[in-house]
């Protein structure tokens, strides 16, 4: 084995002292836009160049969101959206995959049913919201319906074309050495489709998002969607502001964990 | 000697949906216990058809193809090494080379100490728990092999095994394939384009004929006793070379 380099020569530090700088530099210039950003905007709205009323300013959200934590309310409607997310996205992901499991397995039915398939993908799932309210009612049921519809088709098509896309010599391996469909399934079609899966798991991270502050939109008496409606019709847009900054917080959390996971896969 | 494999007049076609290939014609050939045959053809003959029929991965369209003396053929008496290594890149080295054992449900502790003894014999002990994309071609080749040898099948088919490999390593691997199957007193049926390869390893050469495959030649080579790479230097071995040479210009002239 080759032993590990320790006295490295000029050229690999100062290589290496240039990577930090532009890391350095990348983080610097993040936070730089952040801060410039939000500045600016509280500079506009204090002199009045723009009307906060309408546009709404740092300070105000902060103060907004101060009164909602200490109220109690933040937390209430952060939870349901957040619940409403979870349980779809996760629902969505596990049925999902499973019904592209089943089309794997039978080709006569995945044939039957791939015009189906692009035809639910296609359409637009919120012309579908009426229906759900009749069927299961308004309320937290129609919401996570909505997140499951939204989700389920794009999970079955990626995970499908992930299985279908097997490397044909290794399934001919596997029965080579004498393996049943389902030790092919379990031993190579799986494992091979992680990176895919993985992949699905992030765009779902974003489309149960979508589909559970579309739902609210449609109807909720709570949530983030909820508090966005509510503040338009009111004219609060103070609240409108406030409720997609702590989205864009619960986004950013749910991504990172799916990258967590990633990360720990890769290993 | 036994007759360990038998190809009766066996043809096969190729369905797809707007033609029909003619890959193998009326193909009669055997293969004794413990003999090393060589397949030789041009490419796109239909060599590889040939090995998938063996192994029961295709059934001949007519005619009749025979692992000891049955035309059902019993897939745990083959071992099948790819002309691509197949590696799984998510399982560590030792988890490749079990992974036959892992679809049995027999009693495999012998068949492990198998797999142990032949990783430190390849020098791949160290890499046991590496994955395959920090090894080279050669010992990815290497792996792939004792995925398939740790499984004792009576039969070994190899398509192609070394056409990846650089001169060297190949000329090595040769040497340690040609080794271990006559130690452990193998059949090994190996498909090759590589003349000077096919001599130095075979105790019997089958030339085919462009597609459809029909046998145009059958050699028996008078060699034995020595190591592949000796052979090479032997008198009879460029007689041979030119021979078969000769058989397979001819027919890439003819097409
Ligand atoms: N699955 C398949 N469907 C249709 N034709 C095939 C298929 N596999 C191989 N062939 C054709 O059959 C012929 C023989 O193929 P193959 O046995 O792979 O040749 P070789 O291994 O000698 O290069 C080729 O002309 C190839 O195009
Ligand atoms: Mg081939």
């Amino acid at each position: 084995m080759k032993k590990k380099i320790t006295n490295f020569s000029l050229a690999h530090k100062k290589y290496v002292k240039k990577l930090k700088k532009d890391k350095f530099l990348v983080i610097f210039f993040r936070i730089f836009v952040l801060v410039a950003f939000l500045g600016l905007w509280e500079l506009l709205t204090y002199t009045k160049a723009l009307d906060p009323f309408f546009v709404s300013s740092p300070s105000r959200i902060i103060k907004q969101l101060e009164s909602m934590i200490s109220s109690g309310t933040l937390f209430h409607h952060t939870f349901v959206t957040l619940y409403e997310t979870l349980i779809g996205f996760l629902i969505a992901t596990v049925l999902g995959y499973l019904i592209a499991v089943g089309l794997w397995w039978n080709e006569k039915v995945r044939k039957v049913f791939e015009p189906y398939i692009v035809v639910l993908n296609s359409l637009p799932k919120i012309a579908l919201g009426p229906i759900i309210i009749l069927w299961v009612g308004a309320g937290t049921n129609a919401i996570i319906l909505m997140c499951v519809l939204i989700c389920i088709v794009i999970t079955t098509m990626s995970m499908l074309s992930a299985f279908l896309n097997c490397d044909e010599g290794k399934i001919l391996l596997l029965k080579s050495m004498n393996a049943n469909k389902f030790q092919i399934l379990w031993k190579l079609i799986l494992p091979a489709s992680m990176k895919d899966f993985i992949s699905v798991l992030k765009i779902n991270v974003g489309m149960s998002f979508v589909g559970s502050i579309m739902g609210e939109y449609l109807t909720s008496k709570a949530g983030l969607g909820y508090l966005i409606v509510y503040g338009g019709q009111i004219f609060k847009i103070d609240l409108v502001m406030s409720a997609t900054f702590i989205l864009c917080i619960l986004a950013y959390l749910l991504y990172a964990i799916v990258s967590l996971i990633e990360k720990k896969y890769r290993n | 000697m036994n007759e360990i494999l038998k190809f009766e007049n066996v043809n096969y076609f190729y369905q797809t949906k707007d033609d029909e290939i003619f890959a193998i014609d009326n193909l009669s050939f055997n293969v004794l216990e413990n003999e090393f045959v060589s397949i030789v053809g041009p490419s796109g003959c239909g060599k590889t058809t040939i090995l998938s029929l063996i192994a029961g991965l295709l059934s001949p369209s007519s005619g009749k193809v025979m692992l000891d003396g049955s035309t059902k053929i019993d897939r745990r008496k083959i071992g099948y090494m790819f002309q691509r290594d197949m590696l799984f890149d998510w399982r560590s080295v030792w988890k490749n080379i079990t992974l036959g054992l892992e679809l049995k449900k027999e009693d495999v502790k012998k068949k492990l100490e198998l797999a142990e003894e032949l990783l430190k014999k390849y020098n791949l002990y160290n890499f046991k728990n590496k994955k395959p994309s920090s090894l080279s071609g050669g010992m990815r080749q290497r792996v792939a092999l004792i995925r398939t040898l740790v499984l004792e099948p009576r039969l070994l088919l190899l398509d192609e095994p070394f056409s990846a490999l650089d001169y060297q390593t190949r000329l090595n691997l040769c040497d340690d394939v040609y080794d271990i199957i006559k130690k452990e007193k193998k059949t090994a049926i190996l498909v090759t384009h590589d003349i000077a390869e096919a001599i130095s390893m075979s105790d019997k050469i089958i030339v085919l004929s462009s597609r459809p495959a029909r046998v145009k030649d059958e050699i028996t080579l008078n060699l034995a006793g020595k190591t592949p790479l000796k052979k090479r230097d032997d008198d009879s071995f460029r007689g041979y070379f030119e021979k078969i040479w000769g058989e397979l210009t001819n027919e890439e002239k003819n097409n």
